[in-house]
């Protein structure tokens, strides 16, 4: 029991020191210009791919400008459109770029992007100043992907009618985790690339 | 922007797309195609509640569609599309304005759906409803549902006695189950027939929803009204999330594959060529729409009875009647002729008219799968 005891606050003592570490890498991400850039660029970067990917975010010509509102955006705007989707309030024309502005939606992105751009910081700020020769790049990349995947649109999840092949019932069941499993796997890799950053 | 969405996406997860099943093999177009006779159905034997059916307001068919599965079964292959309950918001409160107004909102062979019901004609833009999929409306003062199915290329008109219907986000063989606003029955659009709910075996009544191209269409019924853009809701119009009719790309190319495993495959026509299929009651039969097209009448001898299929060369449409009598019909111009050289539109033939629908050929033969092909 003492030993089981003793293992146990070992484990939580690790939890807490990485968690204190990982939160010095953010704040030292956050504070050093070329680090804060990387995330700013990054976040920005997947903010757009995920509002693109979740058929929020078109390019094409001949747009003009304009700004569209439905009634009752308020209202609107909680109706759930997918697994952890939801309506648009506003269509927004902007010369080459179409925007459905879904409040929620923007939210969901705005804190994946800032976990990307975070994580892909940290990987930066492990290469100049390693505590340990690890990289972990890779690792926020592709923790990146899943919410990319997750959208869907009319009546089928996007990733599927982009792949164009018969789902099984098993990957239908899958599909909706996929923006969870990319939140968790995004602060799994922020706390491990954390770990390897000398702050 | 569709394509390459979906491009970019399924690269990304390194997967190649599907391979194509194979064509038809040609068989020529008076004769059935064989393998339908080798199929045995196990059709639905409910009935349904004789005291939902005298309460509800839904119009309710006399005669029950013919379903060739048990209800059970079919409960049993739904599965979830992705979306929740209205999260594919039908349109309530459509707007119409008239065609004469419409300026370059379309090109000319971006297809519409065209009903012509009660002396009122109105056309439904087919990128408006690849959103919405159920339009609650009113045509000559009666209450309608206009509905598509974009994974099934299903468009069909359901009469609904003030009661709205909505998407429920589940799918059976690909297609879109409508709910009623009432008792919340479940409607797969194809059958239009409950299988869960109240209602459950209960048949709808049906009216024809056609496809037609924007060119033809203002050309046959320039003093129509179009379904606007202003649905209440905001949705990029021109973008399809599935692919492209102009020209035809993406989940709409006939020889890809469908994205849920149909009820049954039948590989005798690629799995999305567009047939006309109809459930007469000696059994349900399909013909090829390009075959009709290029043959433009056709007499059909199926199980006992004797059906005229007629093109109609200015709308690009296929019309189904029955023929007990055998009348001889030809084809002089664009007019269907009979034995006493009286002329009609190919609309118009003094016969009673079979209700039938365009439909992918994998959704139509995996809801019947017994049925009899003319390709």
């Amino acid at each position: 029991m003492a030993e089981s005891s003793t293992a146990s606050g070992r484990w939580r003592r690790a939890v807490r020191r990485r968690i204190r570490d990982t939160s010095r890498a953010v704040g030292l991400a956050v504070g050093r210009f070329d680090a804060l850039a990387i995330t700013a660029l990054v976040a920005v970067g997947y903010l757009a791919g995920y509002l693109w990917a979740a058929n929020l975010l078109s390019v094409r010509s001949g747009l003009g400008v304009s700004v569209t509102v439905v009634d009752e955006p308020l209202v609107r705007m909680l109706e759930r459109t997918g697994q952890l989707q939801f309506e648009p309030v506003a269509l927004v024309d902007l010369w080459l770029v179409r925007l459905l502005v879904s409040p929620i939606d923007v939210l969901v992105g705005v804190v994946l992007a800032g976990l990307v751009g975070l994580n892909l910081a940290l990987a930066y700020l492990a290469l100049v100043q390693p505590r340990s020769c690890g990289i972990g790049a890779g690792a926020g990349a592709a923790a990146s992907l899943p919410a990319l995947l997750s959208g869907t649109a009319c009546c089928a999840p996007v990733i599927v009618i982009a792949l164009g092949v018969q789902v099984s019932g098993t990957v239908l069941t899958v599909l909706p985790w996929l923006l969870p499993l990319g939140v968790v796997l995004l602060l799994g890799s922020l706390v491990y690339v954390g770990g390897l950053v000398e702050t | 922007m569709n394509w390459t969405r979906r491009g970019v996406l399924a690269a990304t997860v390194s997967v190649s797309l599907a391979g194509c099943l194979g064509d038809s093999d040609g068989i020529g177009p008076y004769e059935p195609e064989g393998g339908s006779e080798d199929v045995t159905v196990e059709p639905m034997t409910a009935s349904p509640d004789e005291t939902a059916v005298s309460e509800t307001a839904l119009p309710i068919a006399d005669e029950q569609l013919p379903v060739s599965y048990p209800l059970e079964t079919l409960r049993d292959a739904v599965v979830d599309g992705g979306v929740p309950q209205d999260g594919i918001p039908s349109i309530d409160d459509p707007a119409f304005e008239p065609v004469a107004d419409v300026d370059d909102r379309f090109r000319e062979d971006d297809p519409v759906f065209g009903v012509v019901r009660e002396g009122e004609a109105r056309a439904y833009p087919q990128s408006i409803l690849v959103h919405h999929e159920i339009v609650n409306d009113e045509i000559g003062g009666e209450s309608v549902a206009v509905t598509y199915c974009p994974l099934t290329g299903t468009a069909m008109g359901f009469e609904r006695g003030g009661v709205e219907f909505g998407v429920s986000g589940n799918l059976v063989n690909s297609n879109l189950i409508m709910y009623d606003r009432e008792g919340e029955s479940m409607w797969p659009q194809m059958l239009g027939t409950a299988i869960e709910g109240p209602l459950e075996a209960a048949s709808l009544r049906e009216f024809p929803v056609h496809w037609n191209t924007w060119n033809d269409w203002r050309a046959a019924y320039p003093d129509s009204t179009v379904l606007t853009e202003d649905t209440g809701y905001v949705r990029d119009y021109g973008d399809d999330p599935y692919g492209m009719y102009n020209p035809v790309s993406g989940y709409y190319r006939e020889d890809s594959d469908p994205i849920f495993e149909p009820l049954r495959s039948d590989d005798r026509e690629p799995p999305k060529r567009m047939v006309l299929g109809a459930r007469p009651p000696e059994g349900p039969l399909s013909i090829d729409l390009e075959t009709l097209r290029d043959e433009r009448l056709l007499e059909i001898e199926h199980e006992d009875a004797t059906l005229l299929a007629v093109h109609d060369r200015s709308l690009d449409l296929g019309f189904l009647y029955r023929n007990p009598s055998e009348e001889t019909f030809v084809l002089e111009e664009d007019r269907i002729v009979d034995e006493n050289d009286d002329a009609y539109a190919p609309d118009d033939v003094p016969l009673e008219r079979v209700y039938a629908y365009d439909a992918m050929w994998f959704a139509w033969t995996g809801f019947y799968p017994e049925t009899t092909h003319f390709g």
